[in-house]
């Protein structure tokens, strides 16, 4: 019995952490922008394929995976360039769209130049690897991926609450215009929120890949729908509240693998993206509303 | 009603449509046959997804998933009872002794499509913004994963096959030209004129509050009807198809035609189809002829996808309105000139 | 040390402020007087650079017309706004940190300044904790300016400091404006109270319909009656 408990606070923890980094990634642009970014699910498919293309270098693995994360930051700055800055002031429909498009253009370059089937990433035996805890066999990367979260949440609020730039992006994320007043530059404020958004997905897309083992064109939509629902749950202006949707559809998804039959187990997600509908219409501002917002920029 | 410009404006657009069938007489080749017909189909999703999108200023991901309806249902209602047996073994006995004609199947598959929106998209209809995109994206997925998993149905994530081949570019056109028709009408109607005024006036919007949501509803019953006889169309053209079929991909290609066409118009919408259908097929034409020529030591996938994003965002960044613009074709200075509008 | 001339503004078709020159020299305290919608904060927003607008505006002969509102903060001007904008969720003292945007870089005048808030405003010390959004109109008032004046602006946009307060607290607010003045601070100061803002102003320009219809040295303004029968409400 313990045993069991164990296995499902594990389970349910490792992929709450993963769902929790992934949620905030896409609410850090939102809660500032006020924007959603399609293209977010593609800077884990770009986290995957730089470890691919880096298969068979000399470089150890840290080093890779560390090159990963800075190609999915980059990634995340240029979608800012690409597909929200030249239309930002437009309408909210526009940079949809164009963020959208931006993902298509992402994965299609990549069934162009490198291969429509799975690849394989290198990965260290530490994915692998399992460990026993109180009688039951756990595997090691669900630990490292509950460890790799809390360090990541640690250093981010810290850096919210202590930093100036940090105190400057909440500030951005309620009042961007009196931010801008108090010399507090645009460009900057959002450049840092994309760049923060690929740190996570990027994290996340090396958890994730340890997890699966391989990488395809594909890849993105999964982490893009569960950082949906997360936010939608938690609040989508509200970065607690990404963090607490996170942990809470985990918990969900986890206690439904555990408890549905294996016929009704297949719907889940129709499940779960119809409770999500039904979430929005009811709650529209989620469990954690967040700061009482302004204009977008 | 319609004004005369608007019925100028549907002469206009009817005429490459109606031209098709010509064009691809003369050259009489059974792929050109192909790439018509799936131009009238996807046409008349062009102009569905216009239909709302383009009045209530609102992007529904959902479109595709009523094409799928509309496929399924339609296939499941025509399709030949000794097929059945073979292709959908576990339909239930209410459906597996059915065999309607194509057309009323189609008919049937836009209707369950439209009853379907009705449903569930009215509570919908109050969101703006990232709400109503984010919710329209999960009813999409919410509709793929009915598709994938009901069986009984569908026939899951496979194939579905045995279909009877009963849509032409006769029929196709035909209803194109109809579509047409429909998407002005609507525009032009009481509906249609209210949701546009206050598509980019957010007070107003707030104002008409429960009004609103219903004009709202009304555009996307229709834009959903629309997709649904499409799905039948198609289906009905390709004959064996697989839930993949109506999913992000579509999405993004009929979604791609009406933004560079121009979502504000119906002209857009139909301009928008022939210039990506065209550039598409000759995309895909140099895609097939390197790959054959072997140029590349692996098969090039992809290219055509790459350039229609980028013409996309392109789009998007230097003419916002796509490129017809706010007015439709009728009320061109040019044409204005030939038939000056006597009213005036 | 800022002029104005020739400014226009519109939020679409409607002109909100039409043509108009205004100069406040180093040191002074400027007032705008005028009615609801006279085109006051519009004058002041587009000054801050948060408004598209055509004409010239000069801070200290650089033309700033066109600037982006954070570079308009960098050159030496702050904004009050009349919406006040605590960041609610950040603390009082967070909320003045960010004041200090502009000059984050040098950490002990930053340190001595808040000290100097502190003694200018004590009610904000004993509040440095809690998230601004708890604070009382008048408390918020207060934090607003403070942290205006973190960036050691030289000078300063006060957009209706008095509005919504308490009258007890309006005289405490104008008060600290008054002794701001007596630092040497330039400030241009938009008010519908029209005979509060008189009293501690040097000169006042009078708007109507968005043009400006009188200006003078304040004395001048505030004994003209037919003036304050016409604009400034009685």
């Amino acid at each position: 019995m313990t045993g069991q408990i164990v296995q499902f606070g594990i389970d349910a923890l490792s992929l709450g952490s993963l769902y929790a980094l992934m949620a905030l990634g896409l609410v850090i642009v939102y809660g500032i922008l006020k924007l959603v970014n399609f293209a977010y699910g593609e800077l884990v498919m770009v986290t995957g394929y730089t470890l691919f293309l880096l298969n068979g270098s000399p470089l150890p693995w840290l080093v890779m995976a560390l090159v990963a994360v800075i190609i999915a930051i980059l990634t995340g700055i240029s979608t800012e360039l690409v597909a929200f800055k030249p239309v930002r002031e437009k309408s909210v429909t526009a940079v949809l769209i164009t963020s959208f498009a931006f993902s298509t253009l992402l994965q299609n370059f990549v069934l162009l130049f490198i291969s429509p089937r799975a690849r394989q990433v290198p990965l260290p035996d530490i994915f692998t690897q399992t460990v026993e805890l109180a009688g039951v066999i756990v595997p090691l990367r669900n630990l490292l991926t509950i460890a790799c979260a809390f360090i990541m949440l640690g250093l981010f609020s810290w850096a919210l609450k202590k930093t100036v730039l940090g105190i400057a992006l909440r500030a951005a994320a309620s009042q961007f215009r009196m931010a801008r007043m108090l010399g507090v530059p645009a460009n900057l404020i959002i450049t840092t929120a994309f760049a923060i958004s690929g740190l996570f997905a990027g994290v996340v897309g090396i958890l994730w890949l340890g997890r699966i083992g391989s990488v395809v064109p594909g890849i993105g939509l999964e982490p893009l729908l569960v950082a949906f629902i997360a936010t939608v749950i938690g609040g989508m202006r509200s970065l607690q509240g990404a963090v607490v949707g996170g942990f809470l559809l985990a918990f969900v998804d986890v206690s439904l693998n555990y408890l549905l039959p294996q016929h009704l187990l297949q719907f889940r997600d129709a499940f779960t993206f119809s409770f999500v509908i039904l979430f929005l219409l009811m709650k529209p501002d989620g469990l954690i509303p967040g700061p009482a917002s302004g204009e977008r920029t | 009603m319609l004004n005369r410009q608007s019925v100028l404006t549907f002469f206009l657009l009817i005429v490459p449509i109606l031209l098709l069938p010509g064009a691809v007489g003369i050259m009489d080749q059974r792929f050109m046959q192909r790439i018509a017909t799936v131009l009238c189909i996807n046409l008349i999703l062009v102009l569905g997804l216009q239909v709302f999108m383009g009045n209530s200023g609102i992007l529904s991901f959902a479109h595709i998933g009523f094409m799928g309806i509309g496929a399924y249902t339609s296939a499941v209602l025509a399709m030949p009872v000794r097929m059945k047996s073979m292709a959908l073994p576990d339909l239930y006995s209410c459906l597996a002794t059915i065999e309607l004609s194509p057309i009323l199947a189609i008919l049937i598959g836009a209707l369950v499509a439209g009853l379907v929106a009705a449903l569930v998209s009215y509570p919908l209809m109050r969101l703006s913004d990232a709400a109503a995109v984010i919710t329209s994206f999960a009813l999409l997925v919410v509709i793929h994963t009915i598709m994938v998993h009901w069986s009984a149905l569908t026939n899951g994530p496979r194939t579905l096959f045995g279909l009877k081949s009963a849509t032409n570019l006769y029929l196709a056109a035909g209803s194109a030209v109809v579509m047409v028709a429909l998407a002005l009408f609507f525009k032009e109607s009481r509906a249609g004129v209210l949701l546009r005024a206050v598509r980019d006036d957010e007070i107003a919007a707030v104002g008409m509050g429960a009004h609103l949501s219903r004009l709202r509803w009304y555009g996307f019953i229709l834009s959903a009807l629309m997709a649904g006889f499409a799905g039948g169309l198609w289906a009905h053209f390709i004959t064996s198809f697989s839930p993949n079929a109506f999913y992000l991909k579509e999405t993004f290609v009929i979604l791609g035609m009406l933004i560079i066409g121009g979502s504000l118009t119906v002209s857009g919408a139909v301009f928008g189809t022939f210039a990506v259908t065209i550039a598409y097929e000759l995309l895909r034409f140099t895609e097939s002829s390197i790959n054959i020529a072997q140029l590349f030591p692996k098969p090039v996938v992809g290219l055509t996808e790459v350039v229609l994003a980028c013409a996309m965002i392109a789009t998007l960044i230097l003419k916002p309105g796509g490129i017809m613009g706010a007015r439709e074709i009728g009320h061109w200075n040019i044409f204005r000139k030939f038939f000056p509008d006597k009213n005036v | 040390m800022l002029k104005v001339e020739n400014l226009s503004v519109s939020y679409g078709a409607i002109a909100a402020v039409k043509k108009v020159d205004i100069e406040v020299r180093e040191g002074e305290l400027v007032t705008l007087l005028g009615a609801n919608g006279a085109g006051k904060t519009t004058t002041l927003l587009a000054i801050a650079g948060v408004l598209r607008n055509s004409g010239k505006i000069l801070f200290r002969d650089r033309e700033i017309s066109h600037w982006s509102p954070e570079k308009v903060a960098h050159a030496g001007i702050a904004m009050v706004p009349e919406t006040r904008d605590v960041f609610a969720d950040l603390t009082v003292l967070e909320n003045l940190r960010l004041g200090a945007f502009t000059r984050r870089k040098d950490t002990q005048g930053c340190e001595k300044d808040l000290a100097g808030m502190f003694e200018l405003f004590p009610i904000l010390e004993e509040r440095r904790t809690q998230p601004a959004g708890t604070l009382s109109g008048g408390e918020q008032q207060q934090l607003v300016i403070a942290r205006a004046l973190m960036s050691r602006p030289q000078l300063l946009l006060l957009d209706e400091p008095s509005m919504g307060l308490a009258p007890a607290i309006v005289d405490k607010i104008f008060d600290y404006i008054a002794r701001l003045k007596q630092t040497g601070l330039t400030i241009l100061l938009v008010e519908q109270n029209a005979r509060k803002a008189l009293t501690c102003a040097d000169r006042a320009y009078v708007l109507a319909l968005g043009e400006v219809a009188a200006s003078g040295s304040a004395r001048e303004i505030s004994e003209s009656s037919d003036l304050a029968a016409l604009y400034l409400g009685g």
